[in-house]
């Protein structure tokens, strides 16, 4: 039942090369049963793109480069412009000090997995948490 | 190593030791090293193989598996020398500044994203993380800025900068240190300039294909070292340290550092040079991880590994040929955003293991490390840590204390044996940009990300505060921001520098440039003309696209 399958975008919004992150999650994720799209490099345009043109479920964010509201907000901004914001669960990770995870809340994310997250709890909370 | 009949004896003994205490029990876990190595109970006599003189011999002596001089630590001290760079050079600055007056004994440029990949903020894609992760460094103004008032003929400076960008950033510093007055040919310091850490340790965004990387970082090498613009520079440090922190174990840390240094050489020796001519300033940088004896014993095969290479295989003759000197950094991802207090612990113990390793140079990490880039607080920690290792510990009274340990010279022996084995195997893939080009690398790592994430997730390999003693997220530690007027202050200096130049004597270095990319030839003097006409970083590297192509990096999940 493909169809029913779980579809998430992970994404890497901006230069920073830090991908271990995003590759072990983009595993569990798929071994849990998700369809998983690896967007690599991506500005947060083509985030927003790729993510209505694979009518996915899930936005995963791997940030390791400190400038996780930057892009956030701007990912935001996108797809409450483009009409879909309310379709998409937004999920982030990477090096967040946890004093940030509120305010990345408040901007319209559902979840910060910070540094020593289990994939468990991640595949978890996607299950449990789809906005369609 | 020690007479037939005393080996009898101990091994009497030991069968009678054995059988009385056959019956003590043992925790129920896995005694093996963090590569595997199953560890037996207990390191005896019957364990240590082959002949002192040969195998272990005398610091300075071949093939100095007890260090690399003969007076080590006794004679001067490692250099300490923090991994740092924030917000704009002038801040960088400052903190070098301050580092340097609290007893830190060499530099070393952590750049952002948008240097690492040889773009500016004019490009919008990045223009966010500009100064979040390292220092910007983006034109020839940035590197007066970053090394104002430093005395840099005398305290060495690392530039981590890898192949794709490390021609423009050493041809920047360079140029900037001849019209300080400095005599170059007298400079010293590092560029990483490691294929594999902007290949596989971290993705590249918008580089090119790893044989013109391969290349690019030979240019490097030759133009300082065998043609003797800057002899005294290390033109490449192998930096096994960042493939290490993706997951991989100490063996495959090896193997790949010394897998990539021949790619390298034999690069070097085919454009026509010997290897005496260059290959004693080719230097390493490794990681200092969790398991304390395999990373004391892994410094150790290193040595031994590299002078056995180096005179087998190509036929070194100066004993500098033979010397494996390295760096160390201890291990990021050992580090927790939970206890940060402890990373403090954690970190002295593996600057502990660099030390009693014999390593030339440590970083070690700041206790903020699993959450932000270092705060200034946290780095004078990190300093003050190998501060107490050398001045409180007495450590340093001796040369190679674990020497003679039973334990210690067989594990230095498996870590040898396996790391042979397993360059053997990467030799089978091809040279270091084969076996990128080829996805061979990025499956072993992506297996090796895997592994440890599931040794992490069951609790094999236990991390205290995330799944041992588990406890939520610190929020007390003050979280160092990096500055957020950095995108403006470093579009300002550019904008400036293209008002000052000579835009049209520049255009033709920059066709210059674009001929002797295409030919093949050195890039190095006409780099070094190009950034000491105003070119940026961005204006290099959009040449070497140009020419090059840009390259995806066949990524494996």
């Amino acid at each position: 039942m493909s169809e029913n399958k779980i579809r998430v975008l992970m994404s890497k919004p901006g230069i920073d090369g830090h991908w271990r992150g995003g590759i072990v999650v983009s595993r569990a994720l798929r071994d849990a049963g998700m369809e998983l799209i690896f967007g690599g490099f991506q500005n947060v345009q083509q985030i927003a793109e790729a993510a209505i043109q694979e009518d996915v479920d899930v936005i995963g964010l791997s940030i390791h480069s400190g400038a996780h509201f930057a892009y956030t907000r701007q990912l935001i901004d996108i797809l409450k412009e483009k009409g879909v914001f309310e379709n998409i669960l937004i999920v982030v990770g990477g090096v967040i000090p946890a004093q940030d995870f509120d305010k990345l809340k408040e901007m319209g994310v559902g979840k910060v997995f910070g540094p020593g997250s289990m994939t468990s709890d991640i595949v978890s909370y996607i299950n449990s948490h789809t906005k369609k | 190593m020690y007479d037939k009949n005393f080996l009898e004896k101990v091994k009497k003994e030991k069968e009678n030791w054995e059988q009385l205490n056959k019956n003590a029990k043992e925790r129920e876990v896995k005694f093996e090293t963090d590569s595997g190595i199953p560890i037996k109970n207990l390191y005896t006599p019957l364990d240590v193989k082959g002949d002192y003189l040969e195998k272990i011999n005398f610091p300075g002596q071949f093939p100095y598996t007890r260090g690399v001089y003969p007076n080590m630590y006794r004679g001067r001290l490692w250099t300490m020398r923090l991994f740092s760079g924030h917000g704009t050079p002038e801040e960088t600055n400052k903190r070098w500044k301050y580092l340097y007056e609290n007893g830190e004994t060499g530099f070393s440029a952590a750049v952002d994203a948008l240097t690492f990949n040889g773009i500016d903020p004019t490009n919008r894609d990045g223009a966010p993380e500009v100064g979040t992760s390292g220092v910007p460094l983006y034109c020839i103004d940035s590197l007066f800025a970053l090394t104002e008032d430093i005395p840099i003929d005398k305290v060495s400076v690392a530039l981590v900068v890898e192949p794709f960008t490390s021609a423009p950033v050493c041809a920047m510093y360079f140029n900037m240190a001849k019209m300080r007055g400095y005599d170059i040919s007298k400079l010293i310091g590092t560029t990483q300039n490691d294929i594999l850490t902007m290949t596989v340790g971290y993705i590249p965004y918008k580089n090119c294909p790893p044989n013109h990387l391969l290349r690019l970082a030979c240019d490097l090498i030759e133009w300082t070292v065998p043609m003797k613009n800057v002899p005294l520079w290390h033109p490449i440090n192998f930096t096994g340290y960042n493939y290490r922190e993706g997951g991989i174990d100490a063996v495959q840390e090896l193997g790949f550092v010394f897998a990539s240094a021949i790619s390298h050489i034999d690069n070097i020796i085919a454009r026509g040079w010997k290897i005496d001519d260059f290959v004693n300033r080719l230097a390493f940088h490794l990681a200092a991880h969790k398991d304390f004896f395999e990373e004391i014993a892994k410094y150790r095969a290193a040595r031994r590994i590299w002078a056995t290479l180096m005179k087998d295989r190509y036929n070194a003759q100066d004993a500098k040929s033979h010397q494996f000197r390295f760096h160390v950094q201890t291990a990021g991802s050992s580090l927790t955003a939970q206890l940060p207090m402890i990373n403090i612990v954690r970190t002295a113990i593996q600057g502990l293991e660099a030390n009693i390793g014999g390593c030339q140079s440590l970083h070690t990490n700041s206790y903020d490390e699993a959450i932000c880039l270092p705060s200034e607080a946290a780095a004078l920690v990190a300093l003050r840590t190998q501060q107490v290792i050398a001045d409180e510990t007495r450590i340093a009274n001796t040369i190679d204390p674990l020497a003679g340990s039973y334990y210690v010279e067989w594990l230095t022996d498996e870590i040898e044996e396996k790391v042979w084995n397993y360059m053997a195997k990467i030799e089978k893939v091809g040279s270091i940009d084969k076996a990128l080009s080829s996805g061979w690398l990025y499956k072993e790592m992506r297996d090796a990300f895997h592994k440890r994430r599931t040794k992490i997730e069951n609790g094999e390999e236990i991390m205290i505060g995330v799944n041992k003693y588990k406890v939520p997220y610190d929020t007390c530690t003050d979280v160092f921001r990096t500055n957020p007027e950095s995108i403006q202050i470093e579009l300002d200096r550019i904008k400036k520098l293209k008002e000052r130049r000579d835009n049209a004597k520049l255009e033709k270095i920059l066709d210059e440039l674009r001929k002797v990319c295409e030919k093949e030839i050195n890039v190095m003097p006409v780099i070094m003309e190009a950034t000491k006409e105003g070119a940026t970083i961005q204006e290099i590297c959009d040449i070497y696209r140009e020419i090059y192509g840009i390259w995806e990096p066949p990524l494996a999940i």
